[in-house]
């Protein structure tokens, strides 16, 4: 499936697989002992170990090291004071996913003034620019996703049924293009269904937006959550009672795995390719430390998982044998 | 909002006033719009504001509690203490209400919200094809509004709409034969469309548009290359080549809005294709997007590009971001080809520098975007063709917001425009609530009707 989405500016995408240092410039990064340090919004997730695994190893690759890594816990008011730590810290440049955008834009543009090289994960705050406060946005094709998303979950829905949407907050750049594109597929291929919408502000607080969808919504079919880990918590809130309802999300983590297997409520996921996107990442960041200027917006395919052809998925998301 | 201004109706006859002095809604809309615009430029003590307007304390603070009340300004931060206590700032309440911005093009479209001080929020960009028509797309626009007001007061919140249009878009039906560029087949649909009074219609709310690269250039100036200049020349270098014109702070958009059609400067080169217009060697038809396309499609078919070929084996099609990519990738004939055209558009582009003598120069669209070639030879060129002065301290630099700048220069206007006229409203509460667009609204809905138009509804299911 081609990539569909546009960047946080509009920006055409550039296939993160496509991205490669020439001979001359892994000479000139190799040369150049560059280091970085990784600003995440947690750590704990399959998704950023995944991603942390592929910008290391490319790092690591070119001779480039890794300072540290920063878990931000989903916590603006860190991620702000560990930018700016960094902004003066001995550092080549930083790798960081912005957790939202308006209030953690000026903690991002305060490292490239300082003359470091920034590159973003999955979203640029409104107001930032590309090519001058930070280098490229390393990314899934969230609007794929969402379509994707939306494909599988479409048959739980009967005619004129309900599907309910759990998204994170507003202003939050990847979880806005999910639901974009999965209410655009839908009106286009389902104009029959409505959708309904509850946000959570934080990952624990998924199983009771959960709760409160299904309070305000009795004739609920079938639900849609942002991405893996508050649909864990989703699953854990149908174990402790609230009412079981087909489930599709986004990001294959091993948890996510074995729901699948399991055959219990997820029936679907689409996955992205975190090793990919952290490995574009890091070479976008060897590139801009050499003084190139790798394209603003990269861009990886997004993967259609089912319980079909969940061991398939798992080894080219993970890079790794499927687990038994 | 006071009894006396929630019980005024639009279109009620007025009231008889009664005796004693007049009421400051009745009498002191040009004070409170000269207030709420001084505070919109920044925040204001009260003595500030009793300096630069030139009222009393008691005027000033009457004003002041009546916008207070209104829900227009705020206290902020603690000002510099005079020998007494800190004075308390007051500023523009810049989330009283929100703007609506929008960015459509040939190829994509693309949405935003922003405060009443014109600041970005969210923005979102899609792939679209303006080839389906100006209804689609204005459908297409209203579902993401939506979406965008949803948790943000709905309707009721937007104060007021701005959108970016390609200028063919902007032609008037009547008039555009007799004007080359509106000839484009594509755009022909949009020329008897009026977008923004659609969008009022749908809104509630004042709406205005402007040429794509009129409101790049409005961004530029708010809050990208053009910060801190009066002269700016911003050329956006997309389907066709376009020009904005900041002189002295201030656009120039032209008699019919559409000062810059750059594109149609003959450039010497021979060029097989006609371009729009119907003559050879048009800049559109040798230096643009559309054009650098053209060359990338036969080069990826013949072989002369390895780089273009793979894409095209791999993708079935090959853009101009392709070349962009190409040439950043290290391939020769990508490289060549970008270096023409910023050479080319260099050439166009030196006697404008000659005449307008700007301090900047920034190169805009997806085209400005693929690398350092097509700067390098558009900077090169202009300093070989434009006369030494003019050039001594020119900037040439890249936009600096790249694909949002039309956004963030929607944004500019929608605020701008809400404020000029705030001396009508803002006894009202809101330019939602100004009479002469109340009248405007009602006028444009008969003439709806009289065309037997059913009215647009908000979508109650999922587009």
């Amino acid at each position: 499936m081609p990539t569909i989405g546009l960047g946080p500016h509009g920006e055409r995408p550039f296939s993160a697989d496509l991205l490669i240092l020439t001979d001359a410039e892994a000479e000139l990064a190799r040369a150049g002992r560059f280091s970085a340090a990784i600003v995440l919004h947690t750590t704990t997730s399959d998704w950023s170990r995944q991603e942390l695994a592929g910008i290391i190893a490319t790092l690591g690759q070119y001779g480039a090291t890794v300072s540290e890594i920063v878990d931000c816990g989903f916590d603006k008011d860190k991620q702000n004071r560990e930018l700016l730590r960094l902004a003066a810290a001995a550092t080549d440049a930083v790798i960081s996913l912005p957790i939202g955008s308006s209030g953690v834009l000026e903690a991002h543009r305060a490292v490239g003034r300082a003359g470091k090289k920034l590159v973003l994960l999955d979203n640029a705050p409104s107001g930032l620019r590309p090519g001058l406060d930070y280098l490229a946005v390393s990314s899934a094709d969230n609007f794929g996703l969402g379509a994707i998303a939306a494909e599988l979950i479409s048959p739980y829905a009967p005619y004129e049924g309900v599907v309910g949407i759990l998204n994170y907050e507003a202003e939050f750049f990847v979880t806005n293009e999910r639901e974009i594109a999965l209410r655009k597929w839908m009106g286009a291929e389902r104009p029959d269904l409505t959708l309904v919408r509850e946000r959570f502000g934080r990952v624990e607080d998924a199983g009771a937006a959960y709760r409160r969808l299904l309070a305000g919504n009795d004739d609920l079919d079938c639900c849609f959550i942002a991405w893996d880990m508050p649909a864990l918590r989703v699953l854990a809130a149908i174990r402790e009672g609230a009412r079981s309802l087909p489930l599709v999300t986004v990001d294959l983590g091993n948890d996510v795995v074995g729901e699948l297997r399991n055959e219990g409520p997820l029936k679907g996921v689409a996955a992205q390719r975190p090793y990919d996107q952290g490995a574009a990442a890091a070479k976008a960041l060897l590139l801009g430390v050499i003084g190139r200027t790798p394209p603003a917006w990269l861009s990886a395919t997004g993967l259609k998982v089912t319980r079909d052809n969940f061991r398939e998925a798992y080894e080219a998301v993970w890079h790794a044998p499927a687990p038994p | 909002m006071d009894e006396e201004t929630r019980r005024r109706r639009p279109g009620a006859a007025p009231r008889r006033r009664r005796v004693g002095r007049p009421k400051t809604l009745e009498s002191g809309g040009p004070s409170l719009a000269a207030i709420l615009s001084l505070v919109r430029a920044g925040p204001l003590t009260r003595l500030d504001i009793e300096r630069k307007s030139e009222l009393g304390r008691a005027a000033v603070a009457n004003r002041l509690s009546v916008l207070e009340r209104l829900g227009l300004v705020e206290e902020s931060e603690l000002g510099r203490p005079q020998g007494g206590r800190a004075p308390h700032h007051v500023r523009l309440r810049a989330n009283a209400g929100v703007v609506l911005v929008a960015h459509v093009d040939r190829m994509s479209l693309a949405v935003g919200i922003a405060d009443l001080a014109g600041n970005l929020i969210v923005e979102h960009h899609e792939a679209a094809d303006l080839a389906l028509g100006p209804e689609p797309t204005l459908d297409r626009l209203t579902t993401l509004f939506y979406w965008l007001l949803d948790e943000r007061g709905g309707k009721e919140a937007a104060w007021s709409i701005a959108v970016a249009l390609p200028e063919a878009a902007l032609v008037d039906a009547n008039d555009g034969d007799t004007f080359g560029i509106a000839t484009l087949n594509v755009l022909r649909a949009w020329r008897a469309f009026d977008f923004a009074a659609e969008l009022s219609l749908r809104f509630g709310a004042p709406a205005f548009a402007r040429s794509n690269t009129q409101m790049a250039t409005l961004g530029e100036m708010k809050a990208g290359a053009g910060l801190g200049v009066e002269d700016l020349v911003c050329v956006r270098i997309d389907r066709s080549v376009s020009a904005g014109v900041v002189s002295g702070r201030r656009l120039h958009p032209g008699a019919h809005g559409l000062a810059g059609l750059v594109g149609h400067a003959p450039t010497g080169e021979a060029g097989d294709v006609p371009c729009h217009c119907g003559a050879k060697g048009c800049l559109d038809a040798v230096a643009s997007a559309e054009a650098v396309e053209r060359a990338a499609l036969l080069a990826a078919a013949d072989g002369r590009s390895r780089y273009l070929a793979d894409v095209m084996a791999r993708y079935g099609d090959v853009t101009a971001n392709d070349v962009g990519h190409g040439a950043q990738l290290g391939d020769a004939f990508c490289a060549e080809l970008l270096s023409r055209s910023g050479r080319l558009i260099g050439e166009s582009m030196a006697p404008i520098v000659n005449l307008l003598n700007p301090a900047v120069v920034a190169l805009a669209g997806a085209l400005a975007h693929s690398g350092e070639i097509l700067l390098a030879a558009f900077r090169e060129a202009i300093y070989r063709r434009s006369h030494p002065l003019a050039t001594r301290d020119l900037r040439i630099v890249r936009s600096q917001l790249a694909g949002s700048a039309e956004l963030v220069g929607a944004a500019s206007h929608a605020a701008d425009q809400v404020f000029a006229s705030a001396r009508g409203w803002v006894p009202l509460g809101s330019p939602r609530r100004e009479p002469s667009f109340l009248a405007f609204l009602a006028e444009a809905k008969t003439r709806q009707r009289r065309s037997s138009a059913a009215e647009p509804l908000p979508p109650t299911k999922p587009l």
